[in-house]
């Protein structure tokens, strides 16, 4: 028995010996154009090629496999092998690039410069030129926002706006929510201020100390590891401002300034210290994970906080499912008290420094140009957001697509998304945002008639309160800000400018927890103990080059 | 090539020539007389330099600021600069301190823990339960840290939590306590999740050393009368005795490891000062930003505090007469 | 109380009746504790994911489903990713074991020349480390990028195993070498004949380990094989699908939250349920595979019938 092991051992090593002395097949990329009898096109050869996403998991499959990528196939030959991102970012690229071993195609995300230092990718233009006319008429405004230094292009970014923008008519982003039971019971008081929303919840939670059995917690936040940007964002969003990435910008001079010190920070913190004192925030939120803060929030005791809504769209599901409308969230656009109007809803944006790109691997790259032309047609990017007329979407007599329950519930599948080619194809590639050319909706969520078909009686009723008829009407409109958003203003890695972010935010996480937690009258000594700390940093300089960042790309040099 | 086939009888047995021969002579000799214990371990020495010498060359790029796109000696060089910012960070003296704090509370709790836990278990006389109860004992090694510490946060909650729960209907406490939310606690959390986590897996090889113990010296010690404690004492302790102390020195080495999935999942605002570790620091400042250089500065470091440990712990073995490493 | 009795077994004395009950009661407190943790994934696994993260799932499922398990085994990978990890640990288990038994052995022969160097130049590689890029270079230019074989050649001997190996040999009586040489025994033949057998226990449990190992392991794969599907592993597998429900929660769909099919519960996954559904999955064929290694060092070995 025991020799037999041994046996066994001495065999298996042998074989690895064996085996990896010849086995030194080459491992650059390979286009293996040779699986194509399948294709409907006879004139194209057909090709498939390696495409590595850096920037999000997904699913590994090629996309000919999805019906809208099967279409593209058929018209193009050409076919993708998809591989996602699944461990650290800068570690897969950093040995890819050392190694010089590259995909075809990539959306190398926030490492696209790690790229370009290694000349990894080719520049577009001819082939643009050539074979990518639909792309280039789509980004013809933007065209100029993401050329590179030597005033070529070597990326597409993703969803220029065409046509008219066509704002979102929920919300996605940023506010603060208040549980739907707590302005019934107020009558669907206007709530603007903060502290007009915080006196709401305050005399809804003393009027019910508890919700079905568990104590009330009448306000919260979200502060745990990164995901703290939702509590030390908030300032921002209190003095009218939109995201625009740890600074705010003046509207007139183009000047950056940080918040995380200005009154605005500290009136909030001076807000939340007044609460904790009173025992009205959550004793855990500075101590809760992400897991817990979604529990909490599921749980139906929670009456009020700041977040971002794709933060906590799963809590939100969960509710739902537990059937309480009472519980369910509202936004609302809450600003301090002296600010003209709020900023929340996001201003058109468009990021230019990300993008798809072709690497020096690619045989044949106008291929892929060719099959990106073909994609961003009207009528693939159709296929792509709404899906098949009638099977997926219908047409009013107006002209005006919208989605029947069922067809809104097909949608919302994600396993049909998946197969369909929906989830492949609606992000990572190039693609529109704003409107077709006959006025509806690129994306189905922004369409009204999708919007307001989905909301159930008792959202419909607090929308007629307001005398609105979408949630995102209860907010400002954006102004325009022609820089917007700061936060694509590409920050070089290990830069100052980086260091600076990271060692603020450790200072912002450290502190902010102290001065609120703390007794009243210590809320001054340990601001200004945070004020010294912070400004110990090289405040000014990162100012400066948002500052210098801002003015040029209002200058129209991106 | 086969490692099956048998030795040859030459020489294989080093009888100590009457006449010595010295310095390279000697060497060459004994060499020759070894044949077979240089053909067992030299292939492997090849791959050990290979593998894991050769790519010692990257050490450059601590001294550079490197970028992946080039060659190793095309870089800018950086002389001292990664070091400089490393040593120099306002927190590295916090941040060294909670490694070292925590890395030396893990070690002595997971010796203790694991070394009683596996006397004990040999101490259990029925057979099946001694095999359910180690099965069990090592389950929470396979949970990803991310799924324990998720377990840890929940029993620690101030309202809902077990620990507050257990200690509150003792009657120990009487307000719950926030766990989490108390710097102080937290290397003592870390200690105890992490001997919760790992104390069963740790105890397999103390297991294994039990059952190299002669039991004939049990038996001998029943006749003689020795009581429980004393043969725990007098045999069982002193038969482990060689593998705990070389796994304490090797386990000294890595006293810049103090692990870092389990503080940065339980790290928050309020016990930050308590939590951040060298590995964090590294991951946020070194490897997040893409910095190559400064993650290889920072494992240069550990290195060097390794080797004086590993150093003077096994020349203190050496000098107290233990089983030593090398 | 008999139950306790029973576990306890035969005792002597009043002292000994002490320890064993202490002990067992012990036991069975411990039980309870790391048991908990494995009875709650698996609850988890078997709850549905938006109920879970309404918290408060301990032992039971509150809303069952098989749905988790069903979105895990839906990836047609898995079976084939399923494979290259059984045959990596089998591999690389017996393979790596082997080698650093047979170095190990060395190591602990006092009058070996090269005994001290060997040592040293093993120990110091448990705290040298030349960093991701130069050691991806490395693979590059021995071709093992892309190749099964960087699962298992990088990794041949363990370090620390090699050392455990050899304290283990080294506390063998040397009259048993001793009279194997004088019987004409070769090194070879005194490893295999002496050596492995009476360290069953030790080589059991570093096999438990190497095999732990390669089977958790999925950074190399991310690292050199991501580009080679028909190389990954399962545990790379799971990886991608929970970080996959990572994204369907954050990415750009967060109008589903609105627009979700009225009434009825929508089957969806959490990246909590799916860890909890990964995590039984990869431990389930260690906890089976374990009793098989478990009597190797649970069990006393007796010396005393090859003591020369």
């Amino acid at each position: 028995m025991f020799k037999k092991l041994l046996f066994l051992m001495a065999l298996s090593l042998l074989l690895v010996f064996a085996a990896c002395s010849n086995d030194s097949e080459s491992t650059t990329n390979t286009n293996d154009g040779d699986d194509s009898s399948d294709a409907a096109d006879t004139e194209l050869e057909s090709v498939t090629f390696h495409f590595f996403n850096a920037a999000a998991p997904g699913r590994d499959i090629e996309t000919k496999d999805t019906v809208i990528g099967e279409m593209l196939y058929e018209r193009t030959g050409v076919n993708f092998r998809l591989e996602h991102i699944v461990g650290d970012i800068n570690q897969r690229i950093g040995t890819m690039v050392a190694g010089g071993i590259y995909p075809d195609v990539i959306v190398p995300d926030a490492e696209l410069p790690t790229l370009m230092d290694a000349e990894a990718l080719i520049p577009l233009d001819d082939l643009l030129e050539e074979y990518g006319q639909n792309i280039l008429e789509a980004y013809a405004d933007y065209l100029h926002m993401f050329r590179h230094d030597d005033g070529k292009i070597y990326h597409i970014p993703f969803g220029p706006t065409v046509n008219e923008f066509v704002p979102n008519p929920n919300i996605d982003q940023g506010a603060f929510w208040v549980q739907l039971g707590v302005l019934r019971d107020a009558g669907f008081p206007e709530i603007n201020t903060l502290d007009e929303y915080m006196d709401l919840i305050i005399s809804y939670a003393e009027a019910n100390p508890e919700i079905d059995g568990m104590r009330t917690i009448p306000f919260t936040g979200l502060t745990y590891d990164w995901r703290f940007f939702a509590f030390s964002n908030v300032p921002n969003h209190l003095a009218g401002y939109p995201n625009d990435g740890g600074v705010m910008i003046d509207m007139e001079t183009h000047e950056a300034s940080v918040y995380a010190d200005s009154e605005y920070a500290k009136e909030w913190l001076r807000v939340l210290n007044e609460l904790n004192a009173n025992g009205h925030l959550d004793q855990e939120m500075f101590v809760m994970n992400y897991d817990e803060y979604l529990a909490k929030l599921s749980s139906g005791r929670v009456l009020g906080f700041f977040d971002y809504g794709w933060q906590f769209g799963n809590a939100r599901n969960a509710i739902r499912d537990a059937g309480n409308p009472d519980r369910e969230y509202i936004a609302l656009p809450v600003v301090f008290d002296g600010v003209e109007k709020d900023q929340y809803l996001d201003p058109p944006a468009f990021v230019g420094n990300r993008g798809i790109a072709i690497t020096t691997a690619a045989e044949n790259p106008e291929r892929i140009v060719q099959f990106w032309n073909e994609l961003i047609t009207e009528e693939m990017q159709r296929y792509v957001m709404w899906g098949f007329e009638d099977e997926h979407y219908s047409v009013n007599e107006e002209g005006r697509f919208y989605q029947t329950e069922e067809q809104m519930a097909l949608l919302e599948n994600q396993d049909f998304r998946q197969e369909f080619g929906m989830t492949v194809f609606e992000w990572n590639w190039p693609r529109l945002n704003g409107s077709f050319s006959d006025g509806n909706a690129i994306e189905a969520r922004r369409q009204p008639e999708v919007a307001l078909l989905a909301y159930r009686d008792y959202e419909k009723e607090v929308l007629e309160a307001y005398g609105v008829n979408t949630f995102a009407e209860m907010f400002a409109q954006p102004d325009e800000r022609p820089w917007y958003p700061a936060w694509s203003i590409t920050i070089e890695q290990g830069s100052p400018e980086h260091i600076f972010q990271e060692r603020s935010s450790e200072l912002l996480r450290r502190h902010y927890a102290r001065i609120v937690l703390a007794d009243p009258t210590d809320f001054e000594n340990e601001w200004n103990d945070f004020v010294e700390a912070y400004r110990a940093l090289d405040v000014e300089g990162y100012e400066n080059f948002f500052t210098e960042k801002v003015q040029a790309r209002v200058n129209g040099e991106w | 090539m086969s490692l099956q086939q048998t030795p040859t009888p030459v020489g294989t047995s080093p009888k100590m020539p009457a006449e010595r021969p010295t310095g390279i002579k000697l060497f060459f000799k004994k060499c020759k007389e070894q044949k077979a214990l240089l053909l067992m371990s030299l292939p492997f020495v090849i791959w050990l330099f290979i593998f894991r010498y050769v790519p010692l060359y990257g050490w450059t790029m601590a001294f550079q600021d490197f970028r992946p796109a080039r060659p190793l000696l095309e870089q800018d060089w950086a002389g001292m600069k990664h070091f400089v910012f490393l040593f120099t960070d306002p927190r590295f003296f916090e941040v060294l301190r909670n490694t070292l704090a925590m890395s030396f509370i893990n070690l002595v709790l997971g010796f203790v823990t694991a070394i009683g836990l596996a006397i004990l278990l040999n101490e259990l006389r029925n057979l099946t339960f001694k095999r359910i109860v180690q099965t069990i004992s090592y389950m929470p090694h396979f949970l990803s840290w991310v799924v324990a510490a998720g377990l840890v946060s929940a029993a620690l909650s101030v309202e809902s939590g077990i620990i507050n729960i257990i200690l509150n209907n003792l009657g120990l406490i009487e307000n719950n306590i926030m766990w989490l939310g108390v710097p102080e606690y937290f290397w003592g959390i870390i200690g105890a999740a992490d001997v919760w986590k790992n104390v069963g897996w740790n105890t397999i090889i103390y297991l294994a050393a039990i059952t190299m113990i002669d039991t004939e010296q049990y038996e001998a010690a029943e006749i003689d009368g020795a009581s429980r404690l004393q043969r725990i004492w007098y045999i069982t302790l002193p038969g482990m005795r060689p593998v705990i102390v070389i796994l304490l020195i090797m386990n000294l080495g890595y006293i810049l490891e103090s692990g870092f999935e389990a503080q940065y999942l339980l790290m928050n605002p309020m016990n930050m000062d308590y939590a951040e570790n060298l590995d964090i620091f590294v991951l946020r400042y070194g490897i997040n930003m893409g910095n190559f250089s400064l993650a290889t500065a920072a494992g240069i470091f550990k290195t060097v505090v390794s080797f004086i440990f590993l150093f003077s712990a096994n020349s203190l073995a050496k000098r107290l007469g233990e089983a030593r490493l090398f | 109380m008999k139950f306790l009795q029973k576990l306890a077994g035969k005792r002597r004395g009043i002292d000994d009746l002490v320890f064993d009950s202490v002990n067992v009661v012990f036991m069975i407190f411990l039980c309870i504790v790391m048991l908990y943790p494995m009875v709650n994934t698996l609850a988890v696994a078997l709850n549905e994911a938006t109920d879970t993260i309404r918290g408060g799932i301990y032992l039971w499922p509150r809303s069952f489903t098989w749905y988790n398990f069903e979105h895990v085994f839906g990836e047609s990978q898995l079976m084939h990713a399923g494979m290259i990890s059984v045959l990596r640990t089998v591999i690389g288990t017996a393979v790596s074991v082997f080698c650093t038994a047979m170095v190990a052995y060395t190591i602990s022969r006092k009058e070996f020349v090269l005994k001290k160097f060997v040592t040293i130049a093993f120990v110091l590689t448990m705290y040298l480390n030349g960093g991701l890029i130069p050691t991806y270079l490395l693979m590059r230019e021995l071709s093992l990028i892309g190749t099964f074989w960087i699962y298992i050649i990088p990794g041949l001997i363990g370090v620390f195993n090699l050392i455990v190996i050899r304290s283990f040999i080294e506390g063998l009586p040397d009259t048993i070498f001793e009279s194997a040489k004088i019987d004409g025994a070769g090194e070879f033949t005194q490893f295999f004949k002496i050596a492995l057998p009476l360290c069953i226990p030790v080589i059991a449990t570093v096999s438990l380990f190497v095999a732990v190992g390669q089977w958790n392991q999925w950074f190399d794969v991310f690292i050199y094989n991501s580009h080679k599907p028909e190389l990954s592993t399962l545990q790379y597998e799971l990886m991608k699908i929970l970080q996959n429900s990572n994204a369907s929660m954050t990415s750009g769909n967060a109008a589903s939250a609105f627009t979700q099919a009225q009434g009825g519960v929508t089957e969806t996954v959490t990246p909590q349920s799916i860890r909890a559904a990964m995590t039984i999955i990869v431990s389930v064929p260690i906890i089976c595979v374990y009793p098989f290694l478990q009597k190797y060092f649970v069990k006393g070995l007796t010396l005393g019938g090859v003591k020369g």
